[in-house]
């Protein structure tokens, strides 16, 4: 059977999201998982999201790497976010406990594999956070990891840079569900999207399935119950727009 | 990433008698620039392959490689009758293939060069045959970009089929040859104004060469020449061609109408669908004759300055989806039941199709009726006859229609025989292509509830397109 790299990034402790993902991922065979970041921030089941990835990442069933978000649990960030990304973080702290911070810090902030890099943000200066959104931000990633392929989150819209015959590397929107060739002779980078904040206008979850083999990868999207994971956010207290957010999907 | 050495062992890998991935190579029918076929056989495919290999190595050309890449992408996710079938390929850095159904046929290119001569018959056939095998891939949101002669075979049937998709974009997958450095790829006398200005997704470059090529065929010329350069190739954004009635006078002036309006050199003067490039092949009368179908005499010196100084601003069309032209010209089908006068259905028919062709300002309507087999002798009274009772339809069908005041080439009407007329009007839809069929239901029919119900639920199950049913 070929290796089927489940990829799932800026999870935010969505678990209505992450369920539905898991569930999706599981179907569509799925054999190795792949967290690029921020398991938590923004939303009401940090807990939760947290436990399973370590489980996942315990067992040998995924890897992780560390995300902004991730790392505001245990360093100052108060001064590099919005006013409701802060609140959150506030939150998410006066709620984790040691087992589930000691499980973030101990994420690494990049993994390189023999033809594949997973970053949080870019492989370029990853600990810049810088956002992969442009044709010069993908380049100076892929200059960066040396890779075929380097798979990031960070920005939550699902976009594939690839290497056109001039070598400058081009923004694509995939469709959700239809698999694109990625011929390893060509550099790309896929951001995955958001799996539990999504901002393009649709609140659907997304993920991506990368096919090493067969130099595949698709790109998903997993309707989830959106309105329950929103109410969860207005219960626990957190800001009204993070809420809302879930809701528009923007 | 592949090496080098990889690469080069592909003329080794692929040999008269070798078994790659289980397909046993045969012999090898053509070496070309770009790539070798080979036939072959597999155990479960019943039909003749064709193994298609990238020409690779140190002193092979760059675009074989990202040409091979594309057009497996894009031909592994085409579903066309049209289209040689996908069936396989190998892995691109140890041995790349495409394997794909060996279609029957030759070239057009081989027929023109044999300097066969094409009736206007004959090209109007190519002509709309051609709109429908790319309307199917515009339809899926592709764009072929090298429809030439070349590229088209045709079988003993006269059916077509495209291949070569190594140029092509498909608007689901990333676009390999997006900001290529030469612009204008692909061949010379066939390319679109837009092409050559680097334009890689307005699919409306396909139905400019279908223009150049009815233009070829009809006037065995070509209508921009075989330009070499850069300026050469711009001469199309702004030349008028020589009209084809002054080379050949029996071509009639809507063909010359149809074929000039392909090769307008802005895409929004073209015709905005294949669908209804190949509608007014199919019927004549329905094209709308303007300034161009009366040209005879080439532009003259000072019409061609005053295009040539519009030109040098050029600047392309913004390019819809591809699929988006056959939504913007949707063609849609009327049944209406012209045995029983029910006015208050009709009346709401009436309004319901008017609304709609409202907002398609290219929309076009079919007003259909179908009636049980006519009488196959000729009876005495006129309206006894096949012909008659045909007419007594039709009649019935332009009454409805008039309060629509469309003009003719919007509006077309038909009565067909048929025993299953629920089948028969799908059958109609798909044949044309259709995006609505639009029913009427009345419920002041209780002795014929039944067949009513049956008919109507085979059209909305089995119909290609949307059905809008009108109640009372």
């Amino acid at each position: 059977m070929t290796e089927r790299i489940g990829l799932f990034a800026d999870l935010h402790s969505n678990l209505e999201a992450f369920e539905a993902c898991m569930e999706s991922a599981q179907e569509l065979g799925v054999t190795r998982m792949v967290f690029l970041g921020d398991l938590v921030g923004y939303n009401a089941d940090p807990i939760a999201v947290v436990d399973r990835v370590a489980e996942l990442v315990q067992t040998g069933k995924a890897i992780a790497v560390v995300g902004n978000h991730d790392e505001a649990v245990f360093k100052d960030y108060s001064q590099r976010m919005n006013a409701s990304a802060n609140a959150a973080i506030e939150w998410t702290k006066s709620q984790l406990g040691s087992a589930q911070i000691d499980f973030l810090k101990g994420l690494p902030l990049l993994v390189n594999e023999e033809t594949t890099c997973y970053v949080h943000a870019s492989a370029h200066k990853p600990a810049e956070w810088n956002y992969i959104t442009d044709s010069m931000s993908a380049w100076q990633c892929v200059q960066s990891s040396g890779k075929s392929y380097t798979f990031v989150g960070h920005a939550h819209e699902q976009a594939l840079f690839y290497q056109s015959a001039v070598g400058k590397l081009i923004r694509f929107a995939p469709h959700p569900g239809d698999e694109v060739p990625v011929m390893s002779h060509r550099q790309w980078v896929g951001v995955v999207g958001s799996l539990g904040q999504p901002r393009d206008g649709n609140p659907e979850a997304c993920f991506a399935v990368f096919e090493p083999e067969n130099s595949a990868l698709t790109f998903q999207r997993v309707p989830y119950d959106h309105f329950k994971a929103a109410d969860k956010v207005r219960r626990a207290g957190l800001p009204e727009e993070l809420a809302n957010r879930l809701i528009t999907g923007k | 990433m592949p090496t080098k050495a990889d690469i080069e062992a592909v003329d080794d890998i692929f040999q008269e008698g070798k078994v790659v991935d289980g397909f046993v190579l045969g012999k090898e029918l053509h070496r070309g620039g770009m790539a070798s076929l080979f036939s072959a056989t597999k155990d479960g495919i019943d039909t003749p392959i064709l193994l298609k290999i990238p020409r690779v190595g140190k002193d092979q050309p760059v675009e074989s490689l990202i040409g091979f890449e594309t057009e497996l992408t894009i031909l592994r996710a085409l579903k066309s009758p049209y289209v040689p079938k996908y069936l396989g390929s190998g892995n691109m850095a140890t041995r790349p293939y495409i394997a794909m159904e060996q279609v029957l046929g030759r070239p057009l290119e081989a027929l023109i060069k044999e300097g066969r001569q094409f009736s206007v018959d004959e090209v109007i056939r190519i002509g709309a045959d051609l709109a429908q095998a790319v309307q199917s891939l515009h339809a899926q949101d592709a764009i072929h970009l090298d429809i030439k002669p070349d590229n088209i075979l045709i079988d003993d049937q006269g059916k077509l089929t495209l291949i070569d998709f190594g140029l092509s974009h498909h608007s689901r997958f990333p676009d390999l040859l997006a900001e290529e450095m030469r612009k204008g790829i692909g061949s010379a006398p066939y390319i679109s104004p837009e092409q050559v200005s680097g334009v890689r997704s307005d699919y409306r470059s396909d139905i400019f060469s279908i223009g150049v090529i009815m233009y070829e065929l009809l006037t065995g010329e070509l209508p921009f020449g075989n330009p070499q350069s850069m300026n050469g190739l711009r001469k199309r954004m702004w030349a008028e061609p020589f009209p084809p009635r002054s080379i050949r006078k029996e071509i009639p002036r809507w063909l010359q109408e149809v074929i000039l309006r392909c090769l307008e050199s802005r895409a929004d003067d073209r015709y905005q669908s294949a669908t209804r490039l190949r509608q007014v092949l199919r019927d004549p009368e329905s094209v709308k004759l303007t300034e161009r179908s009366d040209r005879l005499e080439p532009p003259s010196f000072w019409i061609n300055l005053k295009r040539w100084i519009k030109a040098a601003g050029y600047e392309p069309s913004p390019s819809p989806l591809p699929s988006k032209g056959n939504q913007d010209t949707p063609l849609m089908i009327a049944a209406i039941d012209t045995r029983q006068s029910d006015e208050e259905l009709q009346e709401r028919m009436q309004t319901t199709a008017k609304n709609l062709l409202q907002a398609y300002p290219e929309g076009r309507l079919i007003c259909l009726s179908t009636i049980a087999s006519t009488p196959t002798f000729e009876g005495n009274q006129e309206s006894e006859t096949a012909s008659g009772i045909v007419r007594g339809h039709l009649v019935q069908l332009m009454e409805w229609a008039k309060p629509l005041k469309l003009p003719p080439e919007r509006i077309s009407y038909h009565v067909l025989e048929a025993m299953d007329p629920a089948a028969r009007i799908v059958e109609f839809a798909k044949d044309n292509d259709a995006s609505l069929i639009l029913i009427g239901a009345s419920h002041k029919l209780p002795n014929k509830v039944t067949p009513w119900r049956t008919s109507m639920t085979k059209i909305v199950e089995e119909a290609p397109c949307s059905v809008h049913i009108v109640r009372t």
